[in-house]
């Protein structure tokens, strides 16, 4: 028996081009010779009983273990959507940007005929990175270990010393691997190596409309702020995931140094401490959370008094206009989160089970003239990133988690994610299902499609 | 003590000129005592070396292919850890004076050492709003932050000042820090440069 993980050959629809057919790849299938990996490599363990989602339970080796975070490499990253960039990071053929997808680095990058894809960023003949730059533009990647190249289609195009390989040697065997499907929701790329997803839109579901309040203001759209805040924190990526998914609780307690000085009062508003919302919880784990008042904001003025609410109200009506387009958190499972306030974009990258790092972008209306841009970038990243005087004690929480996880006694005691269990509803005026703004619905939410996952034998699994 | 304008005309200009060693030894023992004051965690008297003008930025860097180099600090305007007015530093400084700041509650350990100090007097050719009096320094540094248990971070870089001479005392007028990391390797910055 063995598992197969073949290199993408699929069609994908990029940013840029709207459903056109691909050009024949330059991803194929790998020649893998006699090579069969044993399965006991990648063994699988039942997490059932590790996550309570209807109790509202949860163990904390979920947290912690070493095989459960491997298979959730297998299970959870390698099938599902994963954030890349965004599309305003890409303007002309050969402009590129490195990331991960789970623990795989890679690629996006604009191909010549200007749409956008993803490459394994690893060269097929020794596993080098073939790109160690952040970001920039070029013509090809070039391993620099015995220099093989790759054009911006992913086709290896020079091999040193290529008359010494043997007649059965094809460069077209061996290009880079090509991430099967990249697709964009309003400016924001996502990429999966599951080899028939269902689309980006549908996996989006009712999630899209939430997004759609930070991301759809007018039909200009968003652009990005230049430059990514990375830092590395020693925590879980899901402490972080699911905060961002379900917990508007944490607010007044962790962030009441910052509330405070934001209080032109010197103490919290009332307002802010006493708010009511609703936090919406989606079948695919995606989660967000809102306050709802109609005088919601709390960031720059500037940007506030720049805002055109009527049209926004006649855009995107008065539900979110006085919901998530003015406040709230929010993840797209599994590890892409944002702050539609700050215009704050970050992805989780997972580095081990008690490691993440945290990448995070600023974003802004396209339409937003320089001075406001500028107010938007400063509120943000005076307030989230790793200098913000909200996000500083976020990853301190995280990593106050994980720093006490592994003792055998900690790990055992089982944590509450009860808040709210069963006010999960229908409301009538947010689409899908949604809760209480303090509530433990959409973790609930979050952990049940985690587990589902973790125990579906991917596509990259035989006997499925 | 004379003016500048009773020195100009007996000395030659000072402009983009190595500051003499009584300056130097001044603007080291001016940094140390910079450098104590934010271990010792007094935010508020370390506000007062700073000018009402003070402009203090800390780009973020990137990894770029050598040819692309000069775009592998963020420029004005994108990603920065620090891009700060004295107002927004008062703010950021009140948050710890709430008692509820808790990435630094209880408070982290740090040490903030200098060297590397050369001084310049500004050109004012180049820096309009400047005078020779002042002063253009570049140091480094390195900044040590231990904090609960066992976290440990440094923090290694470059400051580029522009000290202004008010009176009898240098003022920070302008600091641009550079640190020396793509990822930042610390869970946050909770702590000045």
């Amino acid at each position: 028996m063995s598992s197969i993980i073949e290199p993408a050959t699929g069609s994908g629809a990029g940013p840029s081009a709207s459903g056109g057919e691909r050009p024949v790849g330059a991803a194929t299938a790998a020649p893998r010779g006699a090579l069969r990996r044993p399965v006991e490599m990648n063994r699988n363990i039942d997490v059932s009983g590790l996550v309570d989602a209807e109790g509202g339970l949860l163990d904390r080796s979920v947290f912690t273990d070493e095989q459960v975070y491997r298979q959730e490499l297998r299970r959870v990253f390698a099938p599902s959507w994963l954030f890349l960039a965004h599309t305003d990071q890409f303007h002309k053929p050969g402009d590129f940007f490195t990331t991960y997808m789970g623990e795989d680095p890679v690629i996006v990058t604009m191909d010549r005929n200007r749409r956008i894809r993803a490459y394994l960023n690893s060269c097929r003949h020794r596993g080098a990175r073939v790109c160690r730059a952040d970001s920039g533009a070029t013509r090809n990647f070039t391993c620099t270990y015995h220099g093989w190249s790759f054009d911006l289609e992913g086709k290896l195009v020079s091999v040193p010393n290529k008359g010494g390989y043997p007649e059965s040697f094809d460069t077209k065997d061996w290009g880079l691997v090509e991430v099967p499907h990249v697709e964009s929701y309003r400016g924001l790329i996502f990429g999966t190596w599951n080899p028939e997803p269902v689309a980006l839109r549908e996996y989006l579901g009712d999630m899209a409309w939430y997004m759609d309040a930070m991301l759809d203001h007018d039909d200009e759209g968003t652009v990005v702020v230049g430059g990514v805040h990375k830092w590395v924190l020693e925590g879980n990526w899901k402490l972080a995931a699911e905060q961002f998914a379900t917990d508007w609780y944490h607010v007044n307690m962790s962030h009441t140094s910052a509330l405070t000085v934001l209080a032109p009062s010197g103490k919290p508003k009332a307002e802010i401490v006493h708010r009511t919302g609703r936090q919406y919880t989606d079948p695919n784990g995606h989660g967000a959370g809102f306050p709802v008042h109609p005088r919601n904001r709390f960031d720059a003025q500037t940007v506030h008094k720049w805002m055109d609410y009527d049209a926004l109200r006649e855009r995107l009506g008065e539900a979110r206009v006085e919901g998530p387009l003015t406040n709230g958190h929010a993840t797209v499972f599994p590890n892409f989160s944002y702050l539609p306030v700050n215009g704050s974009i970050r992805i989780w990258h997972p580095k081990g089970p008690d490691r993440m790092e945290v990448w995070a972008w600023t974003i802004v209306d396209a339409s937003m003239p320089p001075e406001v841009r500028e107010a938007q970038r400063l509120y943000n990243l005076r307030t989230f990133g790793p200098s913000g005087i909200f996000e500083q004690d976020d990853g301190e929480n995280w990593s106050e988690c994980q720093a006490i996880a592994h003792g055998f006694i900690t790990n055992s005691v089982p944590l509450n994610y009860q808040m709210g269990l069963g006010s999960e509803r229908e409301d009538g005026r947010h689409p899908g299902t949604t809760s209480e703004l303090y509530s433990d619905a959409a973790g609930r939410g979050f952990y049940r499609h985690w587990r589902e996952l973790m125990n579906t034998p991917a596509w990259h699994e035989e006997n499925r | 003590m004379s003016t500048a304008t009773e020195r100009s005309a007996a000395q030659p200009s000072r402009a983009g000129q190595r500051a003499d060693r009584d300056i130097h030894f001044e603007v080291e023992q001016f940094y140390y005592h910079e450098a104590g004051l934010l271990d010792e965690g007094r935010y508020a008297d370390w506000l007062d070396l700073l000018a009402d003008d003070l402009d203090y930025w800390m780009p973020t860097r990137t990894n770029r292919l050598r040819r692309q180099q000069a775009l592998s600090i963020a420029a004005r305007g994108e990603a920065a850890y620090y891009d700060e007015t004295k107002d927004s530093l008062a703010w950021r400084i009140r948050r710890f004076d709430s008692g509820m700041a808790w990435s630094e509650d209880p408070p982290s350990r740090t040490r903030h050492l200098i060297s590397n100090v050369v001084v310049r007097h500004v050109d004012p050719a180049e820096s309009p709003e400047f005078t020779e009096d002042d002063l253009l320094v570049r140091s480094v540094f390195l900044v040590y932050r231990n904090r609960l248990v066992n976290e440990e971070n440094v923090f290694a870089g470059s400051r580029t000042d522009v000290l202004r001479r008010t009176g009898d005392r240098l003022l920070v007028a302008r600091r641009t820090i550079l640190l020396d990391q793509n990822v930042l390797q610390a869970k946050n910055i909770s702590t000045f440069f």
